[in-house]
Protein backbone atom coordinates (compact mmCIF):
# COMPACT_ATOMS: atom_id res chain seq x y z
CA UNK A 1 0.00 0.00 0.00
CA UNK A 2 2.53 2.40 0.99
CA UNK A 3 4.41 1.50 -2.07
CA UNK A 4 1.79 1.91 -3.99
CA UNK A 5 1.45 5.72 -2.90
CA UNK A 6 5.20 6.11 -3.06
CA UNK A 7 5.09 4.86 -6.77
CA UNK A 8 1.90 7.63 -7.57
CA UNK A 9 3.71 10.00 -6.02
CA UNK A 10 7.11 9.38 -7.78
CA UNK A 11 5.25 8.91 -10.79
CA UNK A 12 3.81 12.30 -10.54
CA UNK A 13 7.20 13.76 -9.82
CA UNK A 14 8.70 12.53 -12.99
CA UNK A 15 6.17 13.85 -15.18
CA UNK A 16 6.28 17.30 -13.79
CA UNK A 17 10.48 16.68 -14.15
CA UNK A 18 9.74 15.37 -17.68
CA UNK A 19 7.93 18.86 -18.37
CA UNK A 20 10.11 20.98 -16.80
CA UNK A 21 13.51 19.44 -19.00
CA UNK A 22 11.86 19.04 -21.68
CA UNK A 23 10.74 22.83 -22.39
CA UNK A 24 14.21 24.45 -22.87
CA UNK A 25 15.57 21.77 -25.04
CA UNK A 26 12.54 21.12 -27.67
CA UNK A 27 15.01 19.55 -30.22
CA UNK A 28 15.75 16.11 -30.83
CA UNK A 29 18.07 15.23 -28.14
CA UNK A 30 20.04 12.46 -29.93
CA UNK A 31 23.46 14.55 -28.36
CA UNK A 32 25.62 13.10 -25.36
CA UNK A 33 26.91 9.83 -23.92
CA UNK A 34 26.69 11.00 -19.88
CA UNK A 35 23.99 10.20 -17.83
CA UNK A 36 22.40 12.95 -16.96
CA UNK A 37 21.75 13.47 -21.28
CA UNK A 38 20.29 9.91 -20.54
CA UNK A 39 17.87 10.75 -17.94
CA UNK A 40 17.12 14.10 -20.33
CA UNK A 41 16.47 11.82 -23.23
CA UNK A 42 14.14 9.52 -21.32
CA UNK A 43 12.35 12.80 -19.32
CA UNK A 44 11.86 13.65 -22.90
CA UNK A 45 10.34 10.79 -24.21
CA UNK A 46 8.35 10.69 -21.06
CA UNK A 47 6.61 14.25 -21.92
CA UNK A 48 6.19 12.45 -25.51
CA UNK A 49 4.30 9.84 -23.80
CA UNK A 50 2.80 12.18 -21.77
CA UNK A 51 1.26 13.88 -24.73
CA UNK A 52 0.44 10.73 -26.77
CA UNK A 53 -1.55 9.22 -23.80
CA UNK A 54 -4.05 11.41 -24.35
CA UNK A 55 -5.29 10.50 -27.70
CA UNK A 56 -5.68 6.51 -26.87
CA UNK A 57 -3.91 4.40 -24.60
CA UNK A 58 -2.98 2.34 -28.38
CA UNK A 59 -0.36 4.90 -29.44
CA UNK A 60 1.70 4.44 -26.02
CA UNK A 61 2.07 0.56 -26.71
CA UNK A 62 2.67 1.04 -30.30
CA UNK A 63 5.74 3.94 -29.45
CA UNK A 64 7.00 1.42 -26.85
CA UNK A 65 6.61 -1.66 -29.32
CA UNK A 66 8.72 0.51 -32.58
CA UNK A 67 11.20 1.60 -29.44
CA UNK A 68 11.52 -2.11 -28.65
CA UNK A 69 11.81 -3.32 -32.52
CA UNK A 70 14.53 -0.08 -32.98
CA UNK A 71 16.64 -1.42 -29.96
CA UNK A 72 16.74 -5.22 -31.28
CA UNK A 73 18.41 -3.93 -34.67
CA UNK A 74 20.63 -2.34 -32.74
CA UNK A 75 23.85 -3.65 -31.91
CA UNK A 76 23.16 -4.76 -28.09
CA UNK A 77 25.91 -7.56 -27.17
CA UNK A 78 27.33 -5.98 -24.12
CA UNK A 79 23.75 -4.32 -22.94
CA UNK A 80 21.47 -7.58 -24.09
CA UNK A 81 21.30 -9.55 -20.75
CA UNK A 82 20.42 -5.76 -19.41
CA UNK A 83 17.94 -5.58 -22.67
CA UNK A 84 16.28 -8.55 -21.08
CA UNK A 85 15.24 -7.86 -17.26
CA UNK A 86 14.60 -3.84 -18.39
CA UNK A 87 12.29 -4.95 -21.19
CA UNK A 88 9.65 -6.90 -18.78
CA UNK A 89 10.86 -4.50 -15.88
CA UNK A 90 9.46 -1.53 -18.79
CA UNK A 91 6.77 -3.69 -19.67
CA UNK A 92 5.55 -4.41 -15.89
CA UNK A 93 6.25 -0.31 -15.60
CA UNK A 94 5.03 0.58 -19.02
CA UNK A 95 3.65 3.96 -19.05
CA UNK A 96 5.86 6.02 -17.16
CA UNK A 97 8.91 5.12 -16.89
CA UNK A 98 9.92 3.49 -20.37
CA UNK A 99 13.21 1.53 -20.33
CA UNK A 100 16.16 3.57 -20.72
CA UNK A 101 18.14 0.60 -22.04
CA UNK A 102 16.29 0.98 -25.44
CA UNK A 103 18.94 3.72 -26.35
CA UNK A 104 21.70 2.01 -25.15
CA UNK A 105 22.05 0.25 -28.82
CA UNK A 106 22.52 4.15 -30.38
CA UNK A 107 25.83 4.80 -28.38
CA UNK A 108 27.55 1.20 -28.01
CA UNK A 109 29.14 -0.03 -25.01
CA UNK A 110 29.71 3.58 -23.77
CA UNK A 111 26.21 4.08 -22.90
CA UNK A 112 25.80 2.60 -19.24
CA UNK A 113 22.94 -0.17 -18.85
CA UNK A 114 19.93 1.02 -16.38
CA UNK A 115 20.93 -2.07 -13.80
CA UNK A 116 24.80 -0.44 -13.91
CA UNK A 117 23.16 2.93 -13.08
CA UNK A 118 21.40 1.87 -10.42
CA UNK A 119 23.88 -0.26 -9.05
CA UNK A 120 26.58 2.60 -8.62
CA UNK A 121 23.60 4.92 -7.12
CA UNK A 122 23.05 2.62 -4.71
CA UNK A 123 26.84 1.73 -3.85
CA UNK A 124 27.35 5.67 -3.44
CA UNK A 125 24.24 5.68 -1.17
CA UNK A 126 25.94 3.14 1.27
CA UNK A 127 27.61 5.89 2.69
CA UNK A 128 24.82 8.05 3.72
CA UNK A 129 23.00 4.99 5.67
CA UNK A 130 24.69 5.75 8.74
CA UNK A 131 23.01 9.30 8.70
CA UNK A 132 19.99 8.45 7.37
CA UNK A 133 19.15 4.90 8.01
CA UNK A 134 18.38 2.32 4.96
CA UNK A 135 15.75 4.59 2.93
CA UNK A 136 15.24 7.01 0.03
CA UNK A 137 16.75 10.05 1.39
CA UNK A 138 20.02 7.29 1.42
CA UNK A 139 19.39 6.71 -1.88
CA UNK A 140 18.66 10.18 -2.82
CA UNK A 141 22.19 11.60 -1.28
CA UNK A 142 23.52 8.80 -3.51
CA UNK A 143 22.26 9.71 -6.15
CA UNK A 144 23.26 13.45 -5.42
CA UNK A 145 27.14 12.27 -4.97
CA UNK A 146 26.86 11.07 -8.43
CA UNK A 147 26.02 14.06 -9.95
CA UNK A 148 22.34 12.97 -10.31
CA UNK A 149 18.95 14.65 -9.52
CA UNK A 150 17.56 13.08 -6.16
CA UNK A 151 14.62 12.16 -8.23
CA UNK A 152 16.29 9.58 -9.52
CA UNK A 153 15.39 7.75 -6.88
CA UNK A 154 12.44 6.88 -8.84
CA UNK A 155 14.12 4.50 -10.89
CA UNK A 156 13.83 2.31 -7.36
CA UNK A 157 10.24 1.01 -6.69
CA UNK A 158 11.33 -1.08 -3.85
CA UNK A 159 12.93 1.92 -1.99
CA UNK A 160 15.29 0.67 0.55
CA UNK A 161 14.52 -2.87 -0.23
CA UNK A 162 16.67 -2.14 -3.44
CA UNK A 163 19.63 -1.04 -1.28
CA UNK A 164 19.67 -3.25 1.23
CA UNK A 165 19.29 -6.32 -1.32
CA UNK A 166 22.08 -4.58 -2.64
CA UNK A 167 24.35 -4.48 0.37
CA UNK A 168 24.00 -7.88 0.82
CA UNK A 169 24.64 -8.76 -2.73
CA UNK A 170 27.50 -7.11 -2.46
CA UNK A 171 28.93 -8.41 0.59
CA UNK A 172 28.18 -12.18 -0.80
CA UNK A 173 29.92 -11.73 -3.89
CA UNK A 174 32.87 -9.83 -2.36
CA UNK A 175 32.48 -12.93 0.22
CA UNK A 176 33.26 -15.56 -2.76
CA UNK A 177 36.20 -13.82 -3.84
CA UNK A 178 37.77 -14.05 -0.70
CA UNK A 179 37.14 -17.62 -0.14
CA UNK A 180 38.01 -18.12 -4.17
CA UNK A 181 41.05 -16.71 -3.24
CA UNK A 182 42.21 -18.71 -0.51
CA UNK A 183 41.18 -21.54 -2.49
CA UNK A 184 43.58 -20.52 -4.87
CA UNK A 185 45.98 -20.15 -2.48
CA UNK A 186 45.60 -23.51 -1.05
CA UNK A 187 45.76 -25.06 -4.65
CA UNK A 188 49.00 -23.19 -5.27
CA UNK A 189 50.37 -24.79 -2.49
CA UNK A 190 50.92 -21.36 -0.36
CA UNK A 191 48.60 -21.69 1.96
CA UNK A 192 47.38 -24.53 4.46
CA UNK A 193 43.89 -25.96 3.99
CA UNK A 194 41.55 -25.22 7.05
CA UNK A 195 39.45 -27.43 9.18
CA UNK A 196 35.61 -27.73 8.38
CA UNK A 197 35.17 -25.88 12.04
CA UNK A 198 37.27 -23.31 11.55
CA UNK A 199 36.81 -22.67 7.87
CA UNK A 200 33.11 -22.18 8.18
CA UNK A 201 33.79 -19.99 11.33
CA UNK A 202 35.68 -18.18 9.35
CA UNK A 203 33.92 -17.48 6.57
CA UNK A 204 30.86 -16.57 8.91
CA UNK A 205 32.81 -13.73 10.85
CA UNK A 206 34.35 -12.11 7.44
CA UNK A 207 31.06 -12.12 6.43
CA UNK A 208 29.42 -10.61 9.39
CA UNK A 209 32.18 -8.09 9.48
CA UNK A 210 31.01 -6.48 6.84
CA UNK A 211 27.98 -5.12 8.71
CA UNK A 212 30.22 -3.52 11.25
CA UNK A 213 29.91 -0.07 10.03
CA UNK A 214 26.09 -0.54 9.48
CA UNK A 215 25.65 -2.14 12.68
CA UNK A 216 23.87 0.70 14.34
CA UNK A 217 21.16 0.65 11.41
CA UNK A 218 20.99 -3.18 10.98
CA UNK A 219 18.01 -4.10 12.91
CA UNK A 220 15.92 -1.57 10.48
CA UNK A 221 17.73 -3.18 7.48
CA UNK A 222 17.18 -6.96 9.28
CA UNK A 223 13.48 -5.96 9.17
CA UNK A 224 12.96 -4.36 5.64
CA UNK A 225 14.18 -8.18 4.77
CA UNK A 226 11.76 -9.79 6.20
CA UNK A 227 8.71 -7.58 4.28
CA UNK A 228 6.82 -9.93 2.56
CA UNK A 229 7.94 -8.81 -0.91
CA UNK A 230 11.24 -8.95 -0.23
CA UNK A 231 11.87 -12.14 1.69
CA UNK A 232 11.77 -14.12 -1.86
CA UNK A 233 14.91 -12.09 -2.63
CA UNK A 234 16.78 -12.15 0.62
CA UNK A 235 16.25 -15.93 1.02
CA UNK A 236 18.12 -16.32 -2.36
CA UNK A 237 20.53 -14.36 -1.37
CA UNK A 238 21.19 -16.28 2.28
CA UNK A 239 20.93 -19.49 -0.01
CA UNK A 240 23.78 -18.70 -2.59
CA UNK A 241 25.52 -17.26 0.65
CA UNK A 242 25.60 -20.45 2.49
CA UNK A 243 26.04 -22.50 -0.40
CA UNK A 244 29.09 -20.63 -1.60
CA UNK A 245 30.66 -20.99 1.89
CA UNK A 246 29.55 -24.83 2.07
CA UNK A 247 31.02 -25.17 -1.52
CA UNK A 248 34.35 -23.79 -0.95
CA UNK A 249 34.73 -25.55 2.65
CA UNK A 250 34.49 -28.66 0.83
CA UNK A 251 30.95 -30.02 0.50
CA UNK A 252 30.36 -32.20 -2.40
CA UNK A 253 27.59 -34.27 -0.99
CA UNK A 254 24.24 -35.26 -3.14
CA UNK A 255 22.17 -36.98 -0.79
CA UNK A 256 20.37 -35.51 2.09
CA UNK A 257 23.45 -33.92 3.59
CA UNK A 258 23.91 -31.71 0.94
CA UNK A 259 19.79 -30.15 2.88
CA UNK A 260 20.86 -30.66 6.80
CA UNK A 261 24.68 -28.77 6.19
CA UNK A 262 23.05 -25.71 4.70
CA UNK A 263 20.14 -25.77 6.71
CA UNK A 264 22.60 -25.89 9.83
CA UNK A 265 24.88 -23.23 8.30
CA UNK A 266 21.86 -20.91 8.01
CA UNK A 267 20.42 -21.26 11.52
CA UNK A 268 24.17 -20.23 12.82
CA UNK A 269 24.66 -17.45 10.46
CA UNK A 270 20.90 -15.80 11.39
CA UNK A 271 21.08 -16.41 14.82
CA UNK A 272 24.91 -14.95 14.88
CA UNK A 273 23.43 -11.88 13.10
CA UNK A 274 20.49 -11.15 15.64
CA UNK A 275 23.19 -11.81 18.96
CA UNK A 276 25.54 -9.18 16.80
CA UNK A 277 23.07 -6.35 16.49
CA UNK A 278 22.95 -6.41 20.27
CA UNK A 279 26.41 -6.70 21.11
CA UNK A 280 28.05 -4.10 22.52
CA UNK A 281 31.55 -5.63 23.08
CA UNK A 282 35.23 -4.49 22.25
CA UNK A 283 35.49 -5.82 18.63
CA UNK A 284 32.34 -7.77 18.96
CA UNK A 285 33.75 -10.90 20.66
CA UNK A 286 30.98 -11.63 22.38
CA UNK A 287 29.20 -12.76 19.48
CA UNK A 288 32.19 -14.26 17.56
CA UNK A 289 32.68 -16.48 20.85
CA UNK A 290 28.80 -17.31 20.05
CA UNK A 291 29.88 -18.50 17.02
CA UNK A 292 31.94 -20.79 18.17
CA UNK A 293 30.02 -22.44 20.58
CA UNK A 294 27.06 -23.27 17.49
CA UNK A 295 29.84 -24.40 15.33
CA UNK A 296 30.96 -26.32 17.50
CA UNK A 297 27.31 -27.72 18.62
CA UNK A 298 26.71 -28.73 15.12
CA UNK A 299 30.30 -30.35 15.04
CA UNK A 300 29.27 -32.45 17.97
CA UNK A 301 25.99 -33.51 16.32
CA UNK A 302 27.43 -34.33 13.59
CA UNK A 303 29.82 -36.78 15.66
CA UNK A 304 26.93 -38.01 17.82
CA UNK A 305 24.88 -38.92 14.54
CA UNK A 306 27.79 -40.76 12.97
CA UNK A 307 27.83 -42.53 16.24
CA UNK A 308 24.43 -43.55 16.48
CA UNK A 309 24.53 -44.84 12.97
CA UNK A 310 27.89 -46.68 13.80
CA UNK A 311 26.46 -48.50 16.95
CA UNK A 312 22.89 -49.07 14.72
CA UNK A 313 24.82 -50.90 12.62
CA UNK A 314 26.30 -52.95 15.05
CA UNK A 315 23.23 -53.86 16.40
CA UNK A 316 21.42 -55.14 12.79
CA UNK A 317 24.00 -56.78 12.50
CA UNK A 318 24.65 -58.70 15.74
CA UNK A 319 20.28 -59.21 15.05
CA UNK A 320 21.06 -60.47 11.70
CA UNK A 321 24.17 -62.15 12.73
CA UNK A 322 25.43 -65.63 10.93
CA UNK A 323 24.38 -67.44 14.45
CA UNK A 324 20.57 -66.13 14.29
CA UNK A 325 20.73 -67.02 10.37
CA UNK A 326 21.71 -70.37 10.85
CA UNK A 327 19.35 -70.95 13.90
CA UNK A 328 16.14 -69.87 11.94
CA UNK A 329 17.43 -71.73 8.79
CA UNK A 330 17.79 -68.30 6.69
CA UNK A 331 20.64 -69.34 5.20
CA UNK A 332 19.82 -72.01 3.11
CA UNK A 333 19.74 -71.30 -0.58
CA UNK A 334 16.05 -71.73 -2.64
CA UNK B 1 5.82 -2.98 -9.70
CA UNK B 2 7.63 -5.65 -7.50
CA UNK B 3 8.04 -7.69 -10.13
CA UNK B 4 9.81 -5.36 -12.44
CA UNK B 5 12.04 -4.35 -9.21
CA UNK B 6 12.53 -8.49 -8.58
CA UNK B 7 13.44 -8.76 -12.50
CA UNK B 8 15.75 -5.85 -12.35
CA UNK B 9 17.67 -6.82 -9.18
CA UNK B 10 17.80 -10.77 -10.14
CA UNK B 11 19.39 -10.07 -13.25
CA UNK B 12 21.52 -6.87 -11.35
CA UNK B 13 22.40 -9.45 -8.91
CA UNK B 14 23.52 -12.22 -11.54
CA UNK B 15 25.58 -9.57 -13.47
CA UNK B 16 27.41 -8.43 -10.38
CA UNK B 17 28.06 -11.88 -8.98
CA UNK B 18 28.74 -12.98 -13.14
CA UNK B 19 31.66 -10.67 -13.04
CA UNK B 20 33.03 -11.75 -10.28
CA UNK B 21 31.70 -15.55 -8.78
CA UNK B 22 31.23 -17.36 -12.02
CA UNK B 23 34.39 -16.72 -13.04
CA UNK B 24 36.19 -17.94 -10.18
CA UNK B 25 33.50 -20.78 -10.18
CA UNK B 26 34.45 -21.58 -13.90
CA UNK B 27 38.01 -21.40 -13.68
CA UNK B 28 38.75 -23.24 -10.39
CA UNK B 29 39.71 -26.67 -9.62
CA UNK B 30 37.25 -29.18 -8.17
CA UNK B 31 38.12 -29.69 -4.63
CA UNK B 32 37.01 -33.78 -4.60
CA UNK B 33 39.74 -35.32 -6.83
CA UNK B 34 38.81 -36.16 -10.18
CA UNK B 35 41.01 -38.08 -13.32
CA UNK B 36 39.48 -36.17 -15.46
CA UNK B 37 40.82 -32.53 -16.65
CA UNK B 38 37.51 -31.30 -18.36
CA UNK B 39 33.79 -31.37 -16.94
CA UNK B 40 30.75 -33.02 -18.55
CA UNK B 41 28.95 -30.42 -19.07
CA UNK B 42 30.43 -27.03 -20.29
CA UNK B 43 29.92 -23.67 -18.52
CA UNK B 44 26.40 -22.33 -18.00
CA UNK B 45 25.88 -19.69 -20.45
CA UNK B 46 23.39 -17.53 -18.47
CA UNK B 47 21.12 -18.84 -15.32
CA UNK B 48 18.84 -20.34 -17.63
CA UNK B 49 20.90 -23.07 -19.17
CA UNK B 50 21.77 -23.70 -15.43
CA UNK B 51 18.55 -24.08 -14.80
CA UNK B 52 17.89 -26.76 -17.37
CA UNK B 53 21.36 -28.20 -16.79
CA UNK B 54 20.62 -28.53 -12.95
CA UNK B 55 16.91 -30.40 -13.79
CA UNK B 56 18.55 -32.67 -16.04
CA UNK B 57 21.20 -34.07 -13.86
CA UNK B 58 18.93 -33.96 -10.51
CA UNK B 59 16.14 -36.05 -12.22
CA UNK B 60 18.94 -38.19 -13.72
CA UNK B 61 20.95 -38.66 -10.29
CA UNK B 62 17.16 -39.22 -8.90
CA UNK B 63 16.74 -41.87 -11.27
CA UNK B 64 19.91 -43.53 -10.84
CA UNK B 65 19.26 -43.42 -6.71
CA UNK B 66 15.93 -45.10 -7.47
CA UNK B 67 16.96 -47.74 -9.21
CA UNK B 68 19.60 -48.54 -6.99
CA UNK B 69 17.15 -48.76 -4.52
CA UNK B 70 15.43 -51.21 -6.35
CA UNK B 71 17.69 -53.55 -6.87
CA UNK B 72 18.65 -53.29 -3.51
CA UNK B 73 15.45 -54.65 -2.63
CA UNK B 74 14.69 -57.19 -5.10
CA UNK B 75 18.35 -59.06 -3.68
CA UNK B 76 16.74 -58.24 -0.39
CA UNK B 77 14.46 -60.93 -1.73
CA UNK B 78 16.11 -62.77 -4.27
CA UNK B 79 19.85 -62.75 -3.28
CA UNK B 80 20.12 -65.99 -2.71
CA UNK B 81 17.78 -67.78 -5.24
CA UNK B 82 18.88 -68.67 -8.87
CA UNK B 83 18.27 -64.94 -10.37
CA UNK B 84 20.80 -63.32 -7.98
CA UNK B 85 23.68 -63.04 -9.56
CA UNK B 86 22.02 -61.52 -12.59
CA UNK B 87 20.51 -59.13 -10.52
CA UNK B 88 23.73 -58.65 -8.88
CA UNK B 89 24.88 -57.49 -12.14
CA UNK B 90 22.33 -55.23 -12.95
CA UNK B 91 22.37 -53.50 -9.54
CA UNK B 92 26.57 -53.19 -10.30
CA UNK B 93 25.83 -51.16 -13.29
CA UNK B 94 23.01 -49.27 -11.48
CA UNK B 95 25.88 -48.37 -8.90
CA UNK B 96 28.39 -47.10 -11.14
CA UNK B 97 25.75 -44.64 -12.80
CA UNK B 98 25.11 -43.22 -9.70
CA UNK B 99 28.92 -42.67 -8.44
CA UNK B 100 28.92 -41.10 -12.08
CA UNK B 101 26.07 -38.97 -11.50
CA UNK B 102 27.24 -37.99 -7.77
CA UNK B 103 30.87 -36.96 -9.51
CA UNK B 104 29.12 -34.87 -11.84
CA UNK B 105 26.69 -33.38 -9.35
CA UNK B 106 29.26 -32.48 -6.63
CA UNK B 107 31.01 -30.69 -9.57
CA UNK B 108 28.67 -28.13 -10.82
CA UNK B 109 27.39 -27.85 -7.83
CA UNK B 110 23.58 -29.17 -8.39
CA UNK B 111 21.47 -29.71 -5.90
CA UNK B 112 20.26 -32.75 -5.43
CA UNK B 113 16.33 -33.36 -5.05
CA UNK B 114 15.17 -32.78 -1.57
CA UNK B 115 12.95 -36.06 -2.31
CA UNK B 116 15.93 -38.34 -1.96
CA UNK B 117 14.49 -40.34 1.14
CA UNK B 118 11.30 -40.49 -0.32
CA UNK B 119 12.90 -42.59 -3.07
CA UNK B 120 14.84 -44.63 -1.02
CA UNK B 121 11.77 -46.23 1.04
CA UNK B 122 9.61 -46.02 -2.24
CA UNK B 123 12.66 -47.68 -4.34
CA UNK B 124 13.08 -49.84 -1.95
CA UNK B 125 9.94 -51.22 -0.97
CA UNK B 126 8.72 -51.93 -4.91
CA UNK B 127 12.05 -53.90 -4.97
CA UNK B 128 11.08 -56.37 -2.06
CA UNK B 129 7.35 -56.56 -3.27
CA UNK B 130 7.91 -57.04 -6.75
CA UNK B 131 10.39 -59.71 -6.14
CA UNK B 132 7.46 -61.26 -3.20
CA UNK B 133 5.74 -62.32 -6.39
CA UNK B 134 8.56 -64.54 -7.58
CA UNK B 135 11.55 -63.89 -10.19
CA UNK B 136 8.97 -63.21 -12.88
CA UNK B 137 7.50 -60.71 -10.62
CA UNK B 138 11.02 -58.89 -9.96
CA UNK B 139 12.10 -58.99 -13.62
CA UNK B 140 8.48 -57.52 -14.70
CA UNK B 141 9.31 -54.18 -12.38
CA UNK B 142 12.79 -54.05 -14.17
CA UNK B 143 10.80 -54.36 -17.28
CA UNK B 144 8.78 -51.67 -16.23
CA UNK B 145 11.46 -49.12 -14.81
CA UNK B 146 13.94 -49.48 -17.50
CA UNK B 147 11.40 -49.17 -20.09
CA UNK B 148 10.72 -45.53 -18.15
CA UNK B 149 14.23 -44.77 -17.73
CA UNK B 150 15.07 -45.28 -20.99
CA UNK B 151 11.91 -43.30 -22.52
CA UNK B 152 13.01 -40.48 -20.10
CA UNK B 153 16.62 -40.61 -21.43
CA UNK B 154 15.98 -40.37 -24.94
CA UNK B 155 13.58 -37.54 -24.57
CA UNK B 156 16.94 -35.58 -22.50
CA UNK B 157 18.68 -36.61 -26.08
CA UNK B 158 16.48 -35.11 -27.90
CA UNK B 159 15.80 -32.02 -26.03
CA UNK B 160 19.94 -31.44 -25.75
CA UNK B 161 20.02 -32.24 -29.89
CA UNK B 162 17.40 -29.88 -30.58
CA UNK B 163 19.16 -27.09 -28.44
CA UNK B 164 22.78 -27.85 -29.17
CA UNK B 165 24.37 -31.23 -29.86
CA UNK B 166 28.05 -29.95 -30.56
CA UNK B 167 27.53 -28.13 -27.20
CA UNK B 168 26.93 -30.93 -24.70
CA UNK B 169 28.37 -33.22 -26.95
CA UNK B 170 29.71 -34.88 -23.47
CA UNK B 171 27.14 -35.03 -21.69
CA UNK B 172 24.75 -36.29 -24.51
CA UNK B 173 27.80 -39.20 -24.73
CA UNK B 174 27.14 -39.88 -20.96
CA UNK B 175 23.17 -39.89 -21.17
CA UNK B 176 23.76 -42.89 -24.49
CA UNK B 177 25.57 -44.68 -22.84
CA UNK B 178 23.31 -44.77 -19.81
CA UNK B 179 20.43 -45.36 -22.06
CA UNK B 180 22.23 -47.98 -23.29
CA UNK B 181 22.78 -49.63 -20.49
CA UNK B 182 18.84 -49.42 -19.10
CA UNK B 183 17.85 -50.59 -22.54
CA UNK B 184 19.81 -53.79 -22.11
CA UNK B 185 18.42 -54.30 -18.61
CA UNK B 186 14.82 -53.93 -20.23
CA UNK B 187 15.42 -56.89 -22.42
CA UNK B 188 17.33 -58.84 -19.52
CA UNK B 189 14.42 -58.64 -18.25
CA UNK B 190 11.83 -59.54 -21.09
CA UNK B 191 14.14 -62.74 -21.41
CA UNK B 192 14.03 -64.26 -18.24
CA UNK B 193 9.97 -64.60 -18.07
CA UNK B 194 9.49 -60.98 -17.00
CA UNK B 195 5.26 -61.30 -19.12
CA UNK B 196 4.97 -64.81 -17.68
CA UNK B 197 3.73 -62.78 -14.18
CA UNK B 198 0.06 -62.25 -13.33
CA UNK B 199 -1.09 -59.25 -13.99
CA UNK B 200 1.82 -58.22 -15.80
CA UNK B 201 -0.29 -55.06 -17.96
CA UNK B 202 -1.69 -53.81 -14.63
CA UNK B 203 1.75 -54.39 -12.64
CA UNK B 204 3.77 -52.67 -15.74
CA UNK B 205 1.46 -49.94 -15.77
CA UNK B 206 1.10 -48.76 -12.17
CA UNK B 207 4.97 -49.12 -11.95
CA UNK B 208 5.43 -46.64 -15.33
CA UNK B 209 2.42 -44.18 -13.80
CA UNK B 210 4.98 -44.29 -10.53
CA UNK B 211 8.11 -43.53 -12.74
CA UNK B 212 6.65 -40.59 -14.18
CA UNK B 213 5.43 -38.80 -11.37
CA UNK B 214 8.91 -40.03 -9.73
CA UNK B 215 10.24 -37.77 -12.87
CA UNK B 216 7.87 -35.12 -12.73
CA UNK B 217 8.10 -34.67 -9.23
CA UNK B 218 12.42 -34.70 -8.62
CA UNK B 219 12.86 -32.19 -11.66
CA UNK B 220 10.92 -29.69 -9.38
CA UNK B 221 11.65 -30.39 -5.79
Amino acid sequence: MAALLRGLRVGGTLRRFGSVVAAPTPTNPRCCNSLKCGFHRAAVRLQDDSKSDKPSSSSSTTYHEHYQAHSADQDAAAASSGAAASEPAAEEASRPNTSYQDQSGEHGEEYETEEQLQARILTAALEFVPQHGWSMEAIAAGAETLGLSSASTGMFYNGAGDLVLHFIAQCNSQLTDILAEQHNQVQLGQAEPKETAEFLRDAVETRLRMYIPYVETWPQAMSILLLPHNIPDSLKHLSTLVDDIWYYAGDRSTDMNWYTKRAALTGIFNTTELVMVQDSSPDFQDTWNFLDNRIQDVVNMASTAKQVQSTGEAVVQGLMGAALKNLTGANQRR
Amino acid sequence: MQRAAHFALYDWTHILSSSTARQCLKCRAPLQLSSRGYSVLPPPRDSEEKAMLDRILRVDHAGEYGANRIYAGQMAVLGRSQIGPLIQDMWDQEKKHLGKFNEILAENRVRPTALLPLWNIAGYLLGASTALLGKEGAMACTVAVEESISEHYNSQIRALMEKDPDRYIELLKVIKEFRDDEMEHHDTGLEHDAETVPGYWLLKNVIQLGCKAAIYASERV
